[in-house]
């Protein structure tokens, strides 16, 4: 039983359980030691260890540890910890328990060896989540959350329909490499993990809801829902060569919308699509070096992505809009976050020295040398639209170009730089020491990010884009519009959909209703003195004739009897 | 960008072409190696083709008024 307390999801979940027994001063402290527990217990297990229980006629694995589960968590219990301290100031304890329970389920499904205990957690993560959207309580965030509930509970239905289905054609649940054959359990599982990973067409989800989620909320989502199915990708789908095709489309697609979109929480949450369309490209390539890619790039992204949306989120939490048409020209008010930014900025986009360098290269590489070179130089024009849209634009007019933003700065607490400063030195770190994060990964190829070939190209790269922005930064000035994207379908649709299902349904038994009231009214009426329409020489008028005592008596007479009829038949 | 920004830029280019040419002359594990420079154009055109794209994209199809969806 002591064992069941030794992983990491549900240290987690209990600690969301034990948080809400506590005062509001106790709490964000009590919400990092969590993470800490489960990351130490992370360290100390061994390969292979176990934990195993029961469910009906079913053997559950509820914890397995190996190298690639070990990155994962190791990242996500990190994750959890940063992310709790940047939400150190925010008391609300809602919001605290569901971003608790959210990254036990991610860390739930990460350690899970059979696939019923990871539909659970998989689905703990999609209710958890929900939560950090609507806690903004404004109309506008309580239908997004709807949406991003609804996608979710599709993507897990999906899953777990493929869970089913395949449990019963090869009579198990082990998580485990599958064969790429396209059955219909495998297509489920595929479709249903393919949501969470945000695989273009089915993405809408996420650059709809995590622009529109809490302060803090958006920091937790940003490092566990994508990050959590890519592993399940690496896992179950390795070398799925649809995936490299569906991979390199995501890269280029979340880019433009990034290029395009003028929010900076927007052009972020596009950027995530794009990055994730890398790991998933790898997955599909599914050789050594591409699944360490993609493990690597996962780790890296969690480091660097959740910096950046850190702070954009500082920005705009000091000055609260995260319009770029309302910013620009901070750098001299908030220059650290500015630093930190950018730190972010060079990590994503593969410049030598930062994370995101050592990660990078190698999927870009196992895209070329797996025998892909189109699709290389695809993911080539993605890392242009990274550089050119996270790198540059973005924080050229938050802290550059004319000052726009006039009102007062509200102070950035100083958990928010803590919380930025510990990711920062991790990206430049693993920047300067890739062995540090290339010893944890799961397969051994030796690669060295360091080579001339490799910072020349990068480089080069690097210098023209940026020439090429600043001829062209009047191009991308941020402007107020909404950008419409494939979740216009049924955001459109949903009016004339309720329309026909609910208000006429609710309007035809509204009719009926009244019908049925109007009838009844009608007859009582008619009924409580016949003899105004049975005999015709009544006259009307004559309020006395209208009423009479006997007629009362006659037709309580034959009411009774009815009764009287019936109770006997009855009887 | 101050006119040293630019000298830096440029000096550090620079220094990538003199590696390509010297130490990486005789490198070549895709087709596109025997272009010269062709990282740098590269991230050039791509850039252009990225920033004009977008913006016909946006302007025709997908650009809004923000209140669009209210």
């Amino acid at each position: 039983m002591i064992e069941f307390f030794t992983i990491p999801g549900v240290i987690l979940i209990v600690g969301a359980a034990l948080i809400s027994l506590f005062s509001e001063k106790v709490r964000p402290a009590l919400f990092l030691v969590f993470p800490i527990i489960a990351a130490v217990v992370i360290v100390t297990r061994p390969d292979g260890y176990t934990v195993t229980g029961s469910l009906l006629n079913y053997d559950l694995v509820l914890m397995q540890t190996d190298t690639l589960s070990d990155l994962f968590g190791l990242v996500f219990a990190l994750g959890a910890l940063v992310a709790g301290i940047y939400a150190y100031h925010m008391k609300e304890l809602g919001q605290q328990i569901s971003a608790l329970a959210y990254a036990g389920g991610a860390l739930g499904v990460v350690y899970a060896g059979d696939l019923l205990t990871l539909i659970i957690n998989w689905e703990i993560m999609a209710l958890a989540s929900t939560w950090l959207i609507w806690a903004r309580r404004t109309p506008e965030t309580d239908a997004a959350g709807m949406r991003y509930l609804i996608y979710h509970i599709l993507g897990g239905g999906l899953l777990f329909a493929g869970i089913l289905w395949h449990s019963v054609v090869e009579g198990s649940i082990t998580v485990e490499s599958i064969p790429m054959e396209y059955t219909p359990a495998n297509i489920l599982m595929l479709l249903g993990v393919a949501v969470n990973t945000a695989i273009i067409p089915l993405h809408t989800w996420l650059s709809d809801a995590y622009p529109k989620a809490t302060h803090t909320g958006t920091i937790f989502m940003s490092i566990f829902t994508t990050k959590t199915a890519v592993y399940v990708l690496i896992r179950m789908f390795a070398g799925w060569e649809l995936l490299i095709f569906f991979g390199a489309a995501m890269a280029v697609y979340g880019i433009y919308y990034a290029v395009i979109c003028k929010d900076m929480r927007e052009i972020l949450s596009y950027h995530i699509i794009s990055q994730v369309g890398y790991m998933v490209c790898a997955i599909g390539i599914g050789t050594d070096l591409a699944l360490n890619g993609a493990a690597a790039h996962a780790y890296n992204n969690i480091l660097y992505k959740s910096l950046m949306f850190m702070a954009v989120t500082a920005v705009m939490y000091s000055a609260g809009t995260s319009k770029m048409f309302h910013l620009g020209g901070l750098y001299k008010k908030l220059p650290w976050v500015l630093g930190l930014y950018v730190v972010g900025g060079l990590s994503i986009s593969g410049i030598p020295l930062f994370a995101g360098f050592i990660s990078k290269g190698m999927v870009i590489d196992a895209a070329g040398y797996g025998g892909y070179e189109s699709i290389m130089l695809v993911l080539l024009v993605a890392s242009v639209g990274t550089w050119l849209s996270v790198g540059l634009k973005l924080p050229y007019f938050t802290w550059f170009d004319k000052q726009k933003y006039e009102g007062e700065l509200k102070p950035i607490p100083v958990n928010m730089y803590i919380a930025m400063g510990i990711l920062a030195f991790a990206c430049i770190f693993y920047g300067v020491f890739p062995n540090a994060l290339y010893t944890f990964l799961p397969f051994e190829t030796g690669y060295d990010p360091y080579t001339v070939y490799h910072v020349v190209e990068i480089t080069q790269i690097a210098l023209l884009t940026f020439v090429a922005f600043w001829f062209l930064r009047k191009k991308l000035a941020p402007e107020l519009t909404t950008v419409l994207d494939l979740d216009w379908f049924y955001r459109k649709a949903a009016p004339p959909l309720r329309k026909v299902f609910v208000t006429r349904v609710d309007n035809f038994y509204d009719r009926v209703e009244d019908a049925i009231l109007a009838t009844a009214g009608f007859l009582s009426r008619k009924f409580k003195n016949p003899m105004l329409w049975l005999n015709p020489f009544t006259d009307k008028k004559n309020e006395a004739s209208r009423y009479s005592p006997s007629m009362e008596v006659v037709m309580s007479f034959i009411i009774l009897s009815f009764l009287v009829f019936a109770i006997a038949y009855l009887i | 960008m101050k006119k040293i920004h630019w000298i830096i830029l440029g000096t550090i280019f620079i220094i990538t072409l003199v590696l390509e040419f010297t130490v990486l002359a005789g490198y070549d594990s895709h087709w596109w190696n025997a272009i010269p420079a062709f990282y740098a154009i590269f991230g050039f055109v791509i850039c252009y083709a990225l920033v004009y794209s977008a913006k016909f994209i946006a302007k025709k199809i997908v650009n809004r008024d923000i209140n669009y969806y209210d």
